[in-house]
């Protein structure tokens, strides 16, 4: 692959990555809609591939954010689609999930004084919020320098 | 203290006659970084700094400065 079309791929997967992420968190979100309106425990087959597929989802999230993703493309791609400006939104983003997610705890710990919640509920809650945010704001991030040449 | 990383880089980029993406490609990142150190919306560290400088042709102090 010759560097310009490296150039150029990373160009059109950094746009579409931007265009992506805010989507997936709103999936992730809606799927933990799901289930905590419809069962919070695994008693069902359904909720156990409810779950099994909510808990794969938010790995492979988890994953791609901390690496970068793209990993079935080449290196030269990989390396620029996680360049400095790259590495310094993921960052951020991270920022973001961390105060969400310690928000999340305290939200979750006076929630309990008023009603019983599941651990499983709570890991679900805290998880979702983190990693939506940081989806979020990476998100937010990655389209703001990509506008305006 | 309010400081801020101002540059000349558009200004030299367009003196040269390259586009974002040439620049870019010549320092090895993406329009996009290029793009936000010239909007002054990130910082480069200094390797970047460096490789834009000797990419465009003048020092580092001639295309990045600080301002008050």
């Amino acid at each position: 692959m010759s560097e310009r079309s490296a150039a150029e791929k990373a160009e059109y997967l950094s746009k579409r990555r931007a265009r992506v992420l805010p989507f997936l968190a709103v999936l992730l979100i809606a799927q933990q809609g799901s289930f905590l309106s419809d069962h919070p425990g695994a008693e069902r087959p359904v909720d156990h591939f409810k779950i099994a597929a909510w808990l794969i989802l938010s790995v492979v999230i988890l994953m791609a954010l901390l690496t970068g993703g793209s990993w079935l493309q080449p290196k030269r791609v990989r390396e620029l689609l996680n360049d400095e400006a790259t590495q310094a939104h993921r960052a951020q983003a991270f920022r973001a999930a961390f105060i969400a997610s310690m928000l999340g705890c305290v939200f979750l710990y006076f929630l309990t004084m008023f009603t019983h919640v599941e651990a499983r509920e709570a890991i679900h809650i805290i998880l979702t919020v983190g990693l939506s945010a940081a989806l979020l704001s990476f998100g937010i991030l990655e389209r703001r320098a990509l506008r305006n040449e | 203290m309010n400081e801020r990383l101002a540059n000349r880089l558009k200004d030299r980029r367009a003196e040269l006659g390259l586009t974002q993406a040439e620049l870019a490609e010549k320092v090895g990142v993406t329009r996009k970084t290029v793009n936000t150190v010239e909007n002054g919306v990130f910082t480069p560290s200094t390797t970047l700094a460096i490789k834009l400088s000797h990419a465009l042709g003048i020092s580092v102090e001639q295309l990045f400065w600080i301002e008050r």
